[in-house]
């Protein structure tokens, strides 16, 4: 009988994990979760409300929270997306496809390597909890150490939503071979899993809930089973939390949902390149016929053969040019690499989702119903405009920079632009302004069509100047602040990737901080639940401003003193 | 023009790149030679100012280009061995693009520039194609039409041949040989030794870090005059053939070995006739020497 670790499928399989242990971002996200994991056994809600830290109901709301809230479903497309589209970017596929390696054991052995890699890192968390059962804080309620809740809830709710996440990055791309789809996938996942949640799903019938809900967010999923708030500690503490048929058969509809995705794309798998444009053969080029064919025979030919004349037209000089150094230049090859900037992003496609995407946010973000407003209507929905586009410009910040600042290595254009004698200003600077003025239109497109909703919806006067305000004095200079810090990550970590996992990190972390009220102005230039459309145009809120632009030149200076030409 | 000394550059890995590399080089085309991981590239790339050494000077005319990366870059045209251009560009508008960043501002200047350099590699017809649909040849000669922006007085190419088809290798050493002047240095580096018997006045080989000769191509051949013997053996002797003598090439067919053997001192064999020695000769017998 064949001997299973000796097939093609584990050898796949271990190769999956042995590349992804090489990696920084699995050991930066266990970090993460076990911190995580420390922060909301020893600060959260608990202590507070008395609930045991290791009660059943507590271990699976935690779970559940972590599930959804941390920003794993990034974490999954950044270890999912892209296990494939790597063999073809490194041009290890012709290696791999020419050995007898099935189709199937292939897909599957990467899928499962990564997915093995996936769970280890979230099972940090549960893990973290369940040890910290023996280090009880002060005024802590603990129950005696449980092993199966944390075993039991973090398979139904972690591993099986994940499942299903995991398979669908991965079959988008492994079948469109391009990483960024995941990406674009991955960065649109809570606003469209939110929208369809809320104003798809809730109006299905059950059926559709049971089948279509990933995550199990939803009533019939596995996330909420008790609320919290209207029970006594010692109920909730003494609550097992049991799931309902509905519950299961959510978990069971993901995973064969999973495999009939696996599926297609082990049918839709092809190993050959993808199209590509043929050259265009019709043009008729009147060069004259070279004299000979050299290097009939280069080897071990006539030492010094004499080289031929050149033909005529080879023989006309390269015209004098005259360079120019100084201020001038520097502002001329700014606006240039802008330019250039600019066009490569226009072929970005994932803009042509991220453009809509903004525009669909600020119109949801207009309240459907005539809702009694503090001072304006247009005040109440720039404000929400505003709220939720620093939030997803933030995202989209942090993904197009590192797009355009790694771009040049990427594509190897690095060492032809970095032999030119334009400084290293023209660099940052062309990828600063080019990141600023897209996130800026994007605020334009977001506000012009939260102004219109307000106008179609009936919401009249619309005041543009309170958009102004909002815009101007909280976004614009957020934007600013935010691209700044970005393109320094960038120059200091050398690695998009991992400016992706930091840049998430951190501003999860800020946010929490935030929310348990440590929002200091001097820690939180976005001004995050800071600000009040009545104070913006203030003196107070002038100096929030100005600091907050002075971070972002500390942060360009910064970037522009550590950047280096290192190949 | 343009002298190195005592370059050393060891990576983060171990790896040993180069072990003081000192070289003299004059105006005009210099190759560089040497098998793959010999340090070329990492040589190329320190003259070019994108890797540190850890140790040593690179100096033109007096001028540290080390240090004074900014002034090296005005004089710099590189082409590396390994580069990438923006697929959603033409031809036109990358050349455009790098030409404004060598300080090339004035317009008319530029696109008179751009047009004959477009027509000198035999991409006047492509160069409204953008560059994603461009061959690797053809991405090779858009690559040595920027090396050639802005009267570069020092021009590097890492392995420039590669890729390209005979006609398209003829034009490049006709453009190489213009470039090169009286105020110019061309560094070659090639593995590709018939490159450097067409092209240079200058050539040095490099293995494993280390210089193991400098010499003109011409020096480097007179110096195996009489020494150069070739003929045929039978294929069951090649192996007791290249045991006794220092054999530096041996291609089979029809049962028979054509071998090419370097004996200073001796005839080696009746069935050897003596050979005009070519610089691949001088290169396999250093190779082969220091082997040993």
């Amino acid at each position: 009988m064949r001997n299973l670790c000796h097939t093609p499928f584990a050898a796949v399989f271990t190769n999956e994990v042995l590349l992804n242990a090489k990696r920084v971002a699995p050991y930066v996200l266990m970090a993460l979760f076990a911190a995580n994991a420390v922060l909301w056994w020893g600060w959260g809600p608990a202590v507070a409300n008395g609930w045991a830290t290791n009660s059943d109901f507590y271990i699976q709301r935690n779970t559940g929270a972590f599930s959804f809230i941390l920003g794993l479903p990034i974490f999954t497309a950044i270890l999912m997306g892209d296990i494939v589209v790597r063999d073809f970017r490194v041009g290890v596929d012709p290696l791999i496809f020419s050995k007898p390696v099935g189709k199937a054991s292939y897909l599957l052995g990467k899928f499962l390597g990564s997915f093995f890699v996936l769970v280890c890192c979230y099972s940090v968390f549960a893990f973290t909890l369940f040890l910290l059962q023996c280090v009880p804080f002060s005024g802590m309620v603990v129950q005696p150490v449980r092993v199966v809740p944390y075993f039991k809830h973090f398979l139904i709710i972690v591993v099986i939503s994940h499942l299903s996440l995991a398979t669908i990055y991965f079959a988008a791309g492994t079948l469109t071979r391009n990483a960024k789809v995941v990406y674009g996938l991955a960065a649109c996942y809570y606003p469209v899993y939110i929208t369809v949640l809320l104003l798809v799903l809730i109006k299905l019938p059950k059926i559709f809930r049971v089948l279509f809900d990933p995550m199990g967010a939803e009533k019939a999923g596995p996330v909420i089973t008790v609320n919290p708030w209207n029970q006594s500690a010692d109920v909730l503490n003494k609550y097992v939390v049991s799931y309902s048929f509905d519950q299961y058969a959510n978990r069971a509809s993901q995973i064969i949902l999973s495999s009939l995705l696996l599926l297609l794309v082990y049918f839709r798998f092809r190993i050959d390149p993808m199209e590509q444009k043929s050259e265009s053969f019709t043009m008729l080029t009147l060069s004259e016929a070279p004299k000979r064919i050299a290097y009939t025979a280069p080897s071990y030919g006539p030492f010094d053969a004499p080289i031929d004349a050149a033909p005529a037209r080879e023989q006309i000089p390269l015209p004098k040019v005259t360079s120019t150094k100084g201020r001038a230049t520097t502002r001329f090859q700014i606006i240039t690499a802008l330019g250039v900037d600019f066009r490569l992003l226009r072929a970005e496609r994932s803009l042509i989702v991220l453009a809509p995407l903004v525009m669909l946010l600020s119109f949801l973000s207009v309240p459907f119903s005539r809702i009694p407003v503090e001072i304006s209507y247009s005040v109440t929905s720039a404000t929400g405009t505003a709220n939720m586009l620093l939030l997803f410009l933030a995202c989209a910040i942090v993904f197009y920079t590192g797009e355009a600042m790694h771009r040049d290595r990427e594509l190897k254009t690095e060492p032809v632009i970095w032999s030119t004698p334009s400084s290293n200003s023209v660099l940052l600077l062309s990828k600063w302004l080019a990141m600023t003025l897209l996130s800026l239109a994007l605020v334009l497109a977001g506000g012009l069509t939260t102004i219109v909703t307000q106008v179609i919806r009936g919401y009249t006067p619309v005041d543009v100047s309170a958009y102004l305000i909002i815009n101007g004095v909280v976004v614009a200079p957020s934007v600013v602040f935010l691209t700044s810090f970005v393109v320094l990550l960038n120059v200091l970590l050398r690695s998009k990737y991992l400016v992706y996992v930091i840049a998430v990190s951190t501003g999860a972390g800020l946010i929490y901080l935030y929310n348990l009220g440590y929002k200091h102005w001097s820690y939180n230039p976005l001004l995050y639940q800071l600000w009040k459309y009545e104070d913006l145009t203030g003196s107070t809120m002038l100096a929030y401003r100005l600091y907050c632009l002075a971070l972002a030149a500390a942060c360009l200076v910064l970037a522009h003193v550590l950047f280096e030409r290192r190949a | 023009m343009l002298v190195i000394k005592d370059l050393t550059k060891t990576y983060s890995s171990g790896v040993q790149a180069l072990r003081g590399v000192s070289l003299d080089l004059p105006a005009g085309v210099f190759g560089l030679l040497g098998p793959n991981g010999s340090g070329k590239t990492t040589l190329m790339k320190i003259v070019a100012t994108l890797l540190e050494p850890d140790s040593g000077t690179v100096e033109m005319n007096g001028a540290d280009l080390i240090t004074r990366k900014v002034h090296t870059r005005r004089m710099l045209g590189y082409l590396p061995q390994d580069f990438g251009l923006y697929p959603t560009l033409t031809a036109w508008q990358m050349l455009d693009y790098l030409a404004k960043l060598k300080g090339v501002t004035n317009k008319k200047e530029r696109h008179a520039l751009i047009d004959v350099l477009l027509d000198k590699v035999n991409l006047s017809a492509e160069r409204t194609q953008r560059l994603e649909g461009f061959s690797g040849g053809m991405r090779q000669r858009l690559g040595i039409a920027q090396a050639l922006i802005g009267e570069p007085q020092l021009i590097i190419v890492d392995e420039p041949t590669a890729g390209l088809d005979p006609e398209e290798r003829l034009r490049f050493h006709n453009l190489i040989s213009e470039s090169a002047s009286e105020n110019t240095v061309v560094i070659l580096s090639t593995h590709i030794v018939s490159d450097v018997a067409n092209l240079c006045s200058h050539m040095a080989i490099i293995r494993k870090g280390n210089i193991i000769s400098t010499c003109t191509p011409r020096q480097a051949v007179d110096q195996l005059k009489g020494s150069v013997w070739e003929g045929t053996v039978p294929r069951e002797q090649l192996a007791a053939f290249k045991s006794e003598f220092n054999v530096i090439s041996s291609r089979t067919f029809d049962g028979q070995a054509r071998v090419r053997v370097i004996s200073k001192d001796q005839r080696p064999s009746e069935a050897l006739a003596e050979a005009t020695p070519v610089l691949e000769d001088y290169y396999f017998d250093l190779v082969n020497r220091q082997d040993q």
